[in-house]
């Protein structure tokens, strides 16, 4: 591909059907962002109900009228609506298309020196896909009978049947629909991604020499490929049995006063397509999170990454157990126990590769000289929701402790502080460290300090008072906890969640502001404001069509040579060649 | 409370607009390749991570040890005391890690903030190292998911006892219905298609037989809906009614009808199964009683969609699901007044024992409940003794 030649665009051309990676990373970013902000405005709805149930809040039936909000007291359909919907857009729209979508896209050409994606066009399906399905997921909500209820997992028959409850009509169709189209621009994404990494590195970029941010966005386009089509047929197979009268899921059900005709299948067959996805799908989202952070501590460290190799090798392994997990969701659902047994020890294998992570982080920032910056914040904290989730994820994944555990508030506690929390983190880390990549400024730091501050205080204080509701064996998905008299004496901690939810929420407003104000606003950022060795900060500012003027950089060492003995600056990027006698740094 | 949000909102913003018109004119003097973060700000972060590491593991202590009180008091149940000594020495475990790893981290953060006199140390790996936290973490983990498999395979295959009693436990949208096995210690044949009148659907000849003509008087009703309708339409095609939801529920009951002739097909070769449920206990109350120290060999079965079988005191939980069977058994050691005083004795409240839904299963999902009363063996039998038995009840 010829590089530097004049290339006429449009305004439709360059801003909307773009096929430049850098501006489909935009447009995921800018779409995530949205997505996020609808998600955080239903997930604080429902913390109000969930802290006052019963209060009248005149502003609610103001927003969702008499119908979902009578007398300003949230209904309990449009409360099962919110909390599905909410963990849909967040897991699937936001850390799914919107974390790998960004980043895989912005940096995997500049990252290994290539001019674009191997098919630009494949890449912009992929972003259009993304948002029509975006759109369908959140026009879901105003249906009549409103949005899917199930949960996020909608586990039929629930979801099968339309008697079964109201969220189950035509919301459960769109939803099933919006996945369906989901999944498929997330496959053209993860082709590309992996073709791309496999056939367009520049010159010396083995794939040792790789920054892990690469590594990483590899094996979860690997794990997406593998994993995503088992979902599309367990949504095909729901939408055979909500439109077509088949029963892959259904039997012996009386429900509506009537016997179905419907038998012979199983809900449980369901259960396995969808967490076969469903574990997977965590590493989809945490993944490149950790590899974002990877080159951001290291960066901000002015230190190489500690064990490379190790780091590489326990992402493959994560990658490799994620796929053979899956039955931990399901070991109160009845299958035999043997499989219980089995799934407990794959399960709690994972925490190995885990814990070298972890240790390797720790040593990397040992001696360090660390740069504190808004997404070096990020990062550690990142580190540090990942430790104080991963750790509870030894309980839940015993299958002898899930008895007393499944499905309580400790479930929602251990998965929003281990992926949620924290590969949103990842995620900012991310933003702060390469929006002058993205824009030519900088974002104004000191913003991005209150930002992280109140968000770090804001996700703990929510999240951790909730491990204790668990405890107390309080149930998740519950419209109100104060139906049972043994919940009563924990009700005080909702109001405080509640209250961490609402300050942690005016934190983003703070990063929103400062994001859309930097684009336009922001400082002029140098070529590499960071001082890092990868190659995407050798292109120039102006991120030109085809990213380098002239010629392709050639690499020589990996990404990591930071403070290296020898050499003045704290930093040798990978353009510059080995000295005589030089060793190369891992 | 709206107010307050919407004044909470505007300082906000008020704030913000504040620090970026001295941003700006700050940004306007700085080189656009200097370093892009002050080392007065990296000060200020590294004495933020480290005040905030204090505070949060203060935070955290002082949780554990105040809201002790909130967790759930010791298991009420003999399998129990096993999974609350796994879930210790787990706790244990991850303690440990989470502090010292917490520590290291905020320390090391604050520790090595940037300085520009200073170079950081070239420490790209260390095989040694490696090793060792890779081994240590795999060795304690093997003996942890050891020592968990076996809690786990004691608490899920636990031989019947002498004396147990069995009761089964129907879930539905959004209640809970107890059958008892009744003298013969054997809960009959149960079938979905029998579901109506009959609450849980005990297969006896009677409950079959009679379920016949009540399927056989809907199809009488819905045969003559369907007429009228289709009359309706034929006048004016455009009706609202849906004829097709009408012809789905004809089918349903026909394809029921089968199903019971063939029930009644197998009671003719083996009755034994459905005899023994005509002296099954179903109890159509709110609360049930169980006998403490007998084991109670718990089955459940959904009506509808799944649900989930919780019972936090005894460390019991299983889902119902539509179309199977699923069980757990257990053995009660503390009654409600004894469970009362254990629970004081550790500082905490105890309401009574209680059978949640823990499995979303529709609007009323968070009201699903019934109430579980443990009482001396003796009790329990005079309790028993005293309801009806299925062939009696159904007779009226």
């Amino acid at each position: 591909m010829a590089s530097g030649h004049e290339h006429h665009e449009t305004f439709i051309s360059k801003y909307i059907f773009s096929m430049d990676h850098k501006m489909i990373a935009k447009q995921f970013l800018i779409t995530a962002i949205v997505m996020a902000v609808i998600g955080m405005l239903m997930s604080l709805l429902f913390r109000l109900q969930l802290a006052w149930p019963g209060t009248e809040f005149a502003f609610l039936n103001f927003i969702l009228g008499d119908k979902w909000a009578p007398g300003g007291i949230l209904d309990a359909n449009m409360y099962m609506s919110l909390v599905t919907i909410h963990g849909t857009i967040l897991v699937f729209f936001v850390l799914t298309g919107g974390l790998s979508g960004t980043f895989s896209n912005l940096l995997i050409p500049y990252q290994l020196g290539a001019r674009d994606m191997a098919s630009g066009l494949l890449n912009m399906l992929s972003f259009w896909l993304f948002l029509v399905s975006a759109l369908i997921m959140v026009s879901s909500v105003f249906v009549e009978t409103g949005a899917a209820s199930g949960g996020w997992t909608v586990y039929p028959p629930l979801s099968a049947l339309p008697q079964a409850m109201p969220g189950s009509g035509l919301g459960m169709t769109l939803w099933l629909v919006s996945m369906t189209i989901f999944i498929a621009g997330s496959l053209l994404g993860s082709l590309n991604y992996i073709v791309t990494i496999l056939n367009l590195r520049t010159k010396g970029m083995t794939l040792t020499r790789m920054p892990l941010t690469i590594w990483t966005f590899l094996i979860t386009a690997i794990i997406g490929v593998l994993s995503f089509p088992v979902l599309v047929s367990a949504a095909l197979l729901l939408l055979f049995d909500r439109s077509l009268g088949t029963s892959f899921y259904l039997d012996s059900i009386y429900i509506g006063g009537q016997p179905l005709e419907q038998t012979g299948g199983s809900p449980i067959l369901y259960e396995h397509l969808f967490w076969f996805l469903g574990h997977p799908e965590v590493y989809i989202i945490l993944l490149p999170a950790l590899g974002l952070i990877s080159e951001v501590i290291s960066t901000n460290s002015r230190k190489p990454i500690f064990g490379y190799r190790a780091m590489i090798i326990s992402v493959c392994a994560i990658a490799f157990l994620s796929f053979i997990v899956w039955g931990h969701h399901m070991f109160m659902t009845g299958m035999s126990p043997f499989l219980g047994t089995v799934f407990t020890f794959t399960t709690l294998l994972i925490a190995i590769p885990s814990a070298v992570k972890v240790f390797n982080y720790l040593a990397t920032i040992w001696k360090g000289n660390l740069r504190l910056s808004p997404g070096m914040l990020f990062a550690l904290g990142m580190v540090s929701l990942f430790i104080s989730g991963g750790l509870t994820g030894l309980i839940l994944g015993d299958s002898a402790l899930d008895i007393n555990i499944h499905d309580t508030y400790f479930v929602v506690a251990h998965f929003h502080i281990v992926m949620g929390a924290s590969a949103i983190f990842g995620m900012f880390a991310g933003v702060y460290h390469w929006f002058p990549r993205m824009y030519g400024r900088m974002m104004v730091s000191k913003l991005g300090f209150i930002h992280f501050w109140v968000t770090m205080i804001g996700v703990y204080g929510v999240f951790f008072p909730m491990h204790f509701v668990g405890l107390a064996g309080v149930p998740r998905r519950y419209y109100s906890n104060i139906e049972f008299e043994m919940f009563n004496e924990v009700q005080f901690m909702n109001p405080i969640i509640t209250g961490f939810a609402f300050f942690a929420a005016l934190g983003q407003l703070v990063f929103i502001f400062n994001f859309f104000f930097s684009i336009f606003k922001g400082r002029k950022s140098g070529q590499n404001p960071w001082g890092s060795n990868t190659l995407e900060w050798t292109a120039p500012v102006e991120r030109i069509h085809g990213n380098w003027a002239g010629a392709l950089p050639t690499v020589h060492r990996w990404p990591y040579d930071y403070s290296k003995p020898d050499y003045e600056e704290d930093f040798v990027p990978q353009t510059v060649p080995l000295k005589d006698g030089e060793e190369e740094g891992h | 409370m709206e107010l307050l949000i919407l004044v909470a909102v505007l300082l906000t913003v008020i704030a913000v607009a504040k620090v970026l018109r001295a941003k700006e004119l700050v940004d306007s003097t700085k080189d656009p390749d200097g370093e892009p973060i002050s080392p007065a700000e990296i000060k200020t972060n590294a004495l933020g991570m480290l005040i905030f590491g204090i505070t949060f593991l203060s935070a955290v202590v002082w949780m554990i040890v105040a809201w002790n009180k909130y967790i759930l008091p010791t298991a009420a149940s003999e399998h129990g005391a096993d999974i609350d000594l796994l879930l210790n020495v787990t706790w244990a475990l991850i303690g440990f890690v989470f502090f010292i790893t917490h520590i290291f981290l905020f320390w090391f953060a604050y520790k090595y903030s940037h300085d520009s006199s200073r170079k950081a140390y070239w420490f790209p790996h260390d095989n040694r190292l490696e090793m060792l936290w890779t081994v240590v973490p795999a060795a304690v983990l093997i003996l942890l998911i050891t020592y968990g498999m076996s809690t786990w395979h004691d608490v899920m295959n636990q031989e019947e006892e002498e004396g147990a009693v069995r009761i089964e436990i129907v879930s539905e949208q959004f209640r809970w219905t107890a059958r008892y096995a009744g003298d013969d210690k054997k809960l009959g044949e149960a079938s979905f298609a029998l579901y109506g009148k009959n609450s849980v659907g005990v297969a006896t000849e009677v409950a079959m037989k009679d379920r016949i003509v009540e399927c056989e008087k809907s199809i009488e009703i819905l045969v003559k809906d369907s007429a009228a309708v289709e009359k309706l339409i034929a006048e004016d095609w455009n009706r609202g009614e849906n004829l097709s939801e009408i012809k789905q529920s004809l089918k349903n009951y026909r394809a029921n009808i089968r199903r019971i002739n063939r029930l009644l097909g197998d009671f003719a070769v083996n009755p034994a199964k459905y005899i023994a449920g005509e002296d099954d206990q179903v109890i159509n109350s709110d609360s049930i009683y169980l006998p403490k120290g007998r084991q109670v060999i718990l089955k459940f079965r959904s009506k509808d969609v799944i649900h989930s079988a919780y019972l936090p005191h005894f460390r019991v939980q299983m889902n119902t699901v539509p179309g199977m069977t699923t069980n757990f058994t257990f053995k009660p050691i503390f009654t409600n007044e004894e469970m009362k005083i254990v629970a004081n004795d550790e500082g905490k409240q105890f309401t009574g024992y209680i059978l949640l839904c823990n499995k979303i299963c529709g609007t009323s999902h968070y009201n699903m409940k019934l109430h579980v009363r443990v009482v001396e063996p003796e009790v329990y039998d005079k309790w028993i003794a005293g309801q009806t038995e299925f062939a009696e009840a159904f007779k009226q």
